[in-house]
């Protein structure tokens, strides 16, 4: 793979978390510190939505998941991770010279982790799992944006990860991989790239045809029964907070439409995949709740003064309209 | 970055329109008319191309499309990290000589690589289409647990999947297929070793085991993932679609399956994702109501354009799809592949047939 | 059913036999919904002719709209208003543009389109003057550098997206054409004729397709 040439990297091996003395000398000191999901099965993690951060940009949006499990006191490390997104939206703006005549909005999605977002230390130069995002939220927007009415040129959506979810718990990292699969934060930074992209998205006033929002279930597996069949479905799962993550799903959700723009699914499903996506899209309605009343209380601060003008006429014409209806 | 279609079809709305509504109405009139919805395209297949391989396979479709895969196997050094619950594994070995593989198989030791000729490797459509296939592939856990050899060598598979011609349709299902069919038939050295002994392997290539141990009696083992297409257009669903196909389909899906381990009828999935239809960019049409050199009126602001746009909906003059799928659509989509006799099913017994044949 | 005030993009505003979709709103299943945020317009609809919409739709219906944020209170400054204030602006067919001239051609000169209406754009657009677009008369006998010169600013209007690269841009009306120009020496000129600028200092004339002062 190509490599950054610009600037003085760290080396390529990345960096691990620290392991301090205490946690080797006393396995069990060490499972006392895993943090366990506080929250009922259908409970989300709350979230904090900002729109027009970014002056410069013509839509922006900010996003951010605390984490959920309070911090001890005996350790250093954080228990669980939160999730810290920015998103921007330049444009519509020209294409540049060389791109051949587009009929509709052109769409370029890049979504990029900060180099401290993750424990383990990330490049400046685009890696596949941020490609492969990338890819994931523009199939989301595409369906979304209404691409006809912006012809011949280009936005761009540039999706900032301060603070990622991990895939596991830190105390788990030395079997990294024990579970099928892996890169279960994968699927909540997705979610929440998605919710964040809308919200800059109608800030920008693109024509969209709904509010689109991610949103993540999860089918875990008990550890304590012995039962290889107790499996439980959660949504907005914490991948901290769960010993064996079987199957996971995140969804886009047009919530007005009933429909999915966007899935991404991995795991051992079984054959029936339905309750697994029911549930990532009650998560996406969850959080559709919080963007509108955030949109909407920003949109009141910007037209306050259009609106204060237009009120008495508004009222008048709603009047009409059941005057006759 | 470049289109991500780079086989972006040409197309007129006119005839966009026209194949939309022939594949929207019950039954679908497909491109291929003799093809049902459910139909896959014809395909040569033959595997145990590559010598140099562990194993390969190469399949070409009858659009002229065609890929090669070749998995080669590598023995590597595990690297020896810090454990933090070392302590506590050492007190119950005495149980866990069942199968000491179990769960330490690492998705680092599968390595996938697609090239798609035209693309540079970080395009996102190679990203894309190798990720899908990877995660699939590491979905069940069994592959990397064979993977293993002892605690401090562990094979390093690499599999690598060219596709030879440029991509004319949306090329996920050809190569998971050839991906599946050069899976089946690798094989890796028997080992003669012993325990955390260096490994030191059989040089008969007859003794070989194979990555994807074959039948053995009544219990069906597992077999590597295929994935396959689907698209929706309006109510029906379409399998296998071609490229002109996918130009006007409302939502692709891809869905990877693998066998049941419990049963031999059915499929389980192993990864779902969507994909982005190249429909969203083609050009709409303009009706001739719109358009002063067919006899209407060209209209006079760009508001009044788009009421007109809207109001064209349902009159068959070609508008690109908006939104995303239904959900009973995905729902329906996942139950015929995976139900006893579905699509999955199919492709995999076709697949080990040619192997057997 | 009474308009909601304010929508959000997907928001149900009414059914397609009681409303007409105008700017910031589409169809789907025959219903109209906001496609961006802002407050709902009803306005009475211009008398459609019935040539473009079904003769059921004669009758007149009000037409829905959302208005975008009124873009003078934006001013793209990095202590602005924050971002999503400006609607996003591209140039549209009809258009009066306001650009400056980049380069001149044997067929056609190029300029960038600075202003679209009364909205300054955020980044330059592209445009192309032909040769045959500059003047409505004598068509033929049009010669570029008889009408322009680079850094010119002109005033015109977009009669085509164009190619891809560029936006066509007109000049062939009398309100339309150069509104500023600087002679040989650098200095600003007077416009004198509807073909002429002259220096104030030298006096020297030269030629331009002047724009008709307001």
């Amino acid at each position: 793979m190509n490599t950054d040439r610009r600037r003085n990297n760290a080396p390529p091996g990345g960096t691990s978390a620290p392991v301090f003395a205490r946690t080797i000398r006393e396995p069990g000191y060490l499972q006392s510190l895993r943090p366990r999901r506080s929250r009922g099965p259908n409970e989300l993690r709350r979230i904090f939505l900002q729109p027009s951060i970014i002056p410069s940009a013509s839509g922006s949006a900010y996003l951010e998941i605390p984490t959920s499990s309070t911090p001890s006191t005996s350790t250093l490390v954080p228990p669980t991770s939160s999730l810290k997104i920015t998103a921007s939206v330049q444009g519509p703006k020209p294409l540049p010279r060389s791109a051949p005549f587009s009929p509709s909005l052109l769409l370029t999605t890049t979504v990029k982790f900060a180099p401290f977002a993750t424990r383990n230390r990330r490049g400046y130069i685009r890696d596949t799992t941020e490609r492969d995002l990338g890819v994931h939220l523009e199939t989301a927007l595409r369906g979304v944006i209404i691409g006809e009415r912006w012809p011949k040129s280009g936005v761009e959506v540039v999706v900032t990860i301060l603070e990622g979810d991990e895939d596991g718990w830190w105390g788990d990292s030395a079997s990294e991989g024990s579970a099928n699969g892996s890169g279960w934060g994968l699927l909540n930074v997705l979610a929440g790239c998605i919710t964040v992209a809308s919200a800059a998205i109608t800030d920008a006033g693109i024509d969209c045809v709904d509010v689109i929002t991610g949103g993540v279930a999860a089918i875990t597996r008990n550890p304590d029964s012995r039962d290889q069949k107790d499996l439980a479905r959660l949504l907005d799962p914490c991948p901290a907070e769960h010993k064996e993550i079987v199957a996971a799903c995140a969804v886009a959700y047009l919530a007005s439409r009933d429909e999915i723009t966007e899935i991404w699914m991995k795991g051992d499903i079984g054959a029936d995949p339905d309750a697994l996506i029911e549930g990532a899209t009650h998560a996406a309605v969850g959080s559709l709740a919080v963007v509108k009343d955030v949109l909407l209380e920003a949109l009141q601060a910007k037209f306050q003064g259009q609106l204060e003008v237009k009120e008495s006429g508004v009222k008048r014409k709603a009047g009409d309209v059941d005057m006759t209806g | 970055m470049a289109p991500q279609q780079a086989a972006l079809v040409n197309l007129s709305p006119a005839e966009l329109s026209f194949l939309r509504s022939s594949l929207a109405q019950t039954p679908p009139i497909r491109l291929d008319v003799t093809k049902g919805p459910r139909d896959f395209r014809s395909m040569r297949a033959e595997y145990d191309v590559l010598p140099g391989a562990n194993g390969s396979a190469r399949i070409a479709l009858e659009d002229g499309t065609e890929a090669l895969v070749g998995v080669k196997a590598e023995v590597e050094r595990s690297p020896q990290r810090p454990s933090l619950g070392a302590h506590g594994e050492d007190v119950d070995m005495g149980d866990e000589d069942v199968d000491e593989s179990t769960g330490k198989g690492q998705n680092g030791w599968v390595e996938m690589s697609v090239e798609v000729p035209g693309f540079r490797e970080d395009d996102s459509l190679p990203v894309f289409l190798a990720s899908m296939l990877k995660e699939s592939l590491l979905a069940s856990g069994e592959l990397k647990d064979r993977l293993y050899i002892n605690a401090r060598f562990h094979w390093k598979l690499y599999v690598d999947v060219l596709l030879l011609s440029p991509a004319l349709s949306y090329p996920l299902a050809l190569l998971s297929m050839t991906t599946h069919l050069a899976l089946l038939t690798t094989d890796l050295p028997a080992l003669k070793s012993e325990k955390d002994e260096d490994p030191l392997f059989d040089d008969d290539w007859d003794a070989a085991v194979p990555l994807y141990p074959k039948t053995a009696g009544k219990t069906t083992t597992d077999k590597p993932p295929v994935i396959i297409l689907a698209m929706a257009v309006g109510p029906n669903i379409i399998f296998d679609p071609c490229k002109e196909e996918l130009a006007v389909a409302d939502a692709v899906l891809a869905v990877a399956c693998t066998n049941t381990s419990s049963s031999s009828t059915g499929a389980r999935i192993v990864s779902i994702r969507t994909i982005d239809p190249p429909s969203h960019l083609t050009p709409p049409g303009i009706p001739n109501s719109m358009n002063s050199a067919t006899g209407g009126t060209a209209p006079t602001s760009s508001a009044d354009a788009l009421t007109q746009r809207e109001l064209l909906a349902s009159s068959g003059v070609w508008t690109p799809p908006r939104g995303g799928m239904k959900r009973n659509l995905i729902s329906q989509v996942t139950k015929m592949v995976v139900e006893s006799g579905g699509i999955a099913e199919e492709v995999i017994s076709a697949l080990a047939a040619i192997e057997v044949g | 059913m009474s308009l909601p005030s304010l929508a959000l993009p997907g928001q149900l505003l009414g059914p397609t036999d009681k409303y007409l979709p105008g700017p910031g709103t589409h169809i789907h299943e025959q219903q109209i919904y906001a496609s961006i945020a802002g407050p709902v317009i009803s306005s009475p609809s211009k008398s459609h002719s019935s040539s473009t919409t079904t003769s059921s739709k004669s009758k007149l219906v009000p037409l829905l709209s959302i208005s975008r944020p009124p873009t003078t209170t934006t001013d793209p400054g990095i202590l602005g208003t924050g971002s999503g204030g400006g609607a996003p602006l591209l140039p549209a067919i009809d258009d009066t543009i306001l650009g400056r001239i980049t380069r001149l051609g044997a067929r056609f000169a190029t300029c960038e389109i600075l202003v679209i209406g009364d909205t300054v754009c955020r980044e330059a657009f592209q445009g192309q003057i032909r040769r045959e677009d500059i003047r409505a008369t004598e068509k033929d006998k049009i010669k570029i550098e008889e009408s322009f010169r680079v850094g010119d600013l002109i005033r015109g209007v977009v009669i085509s997206l164009g190619d891809q690269s560029n936006y066509y841009v007109a000049t062939d009306r009398n309100e339309f054409g150069v509104v500023m120009a600087r002679s040989e020496e650098g200095r600003l000129m007077y416009p004198v004729s509807w073909r002429e600028f002259r220096d104030p200092v030298s006096g020297r004339a030269e030629g331009r397709k002047a724009a008709k002062p307001f």
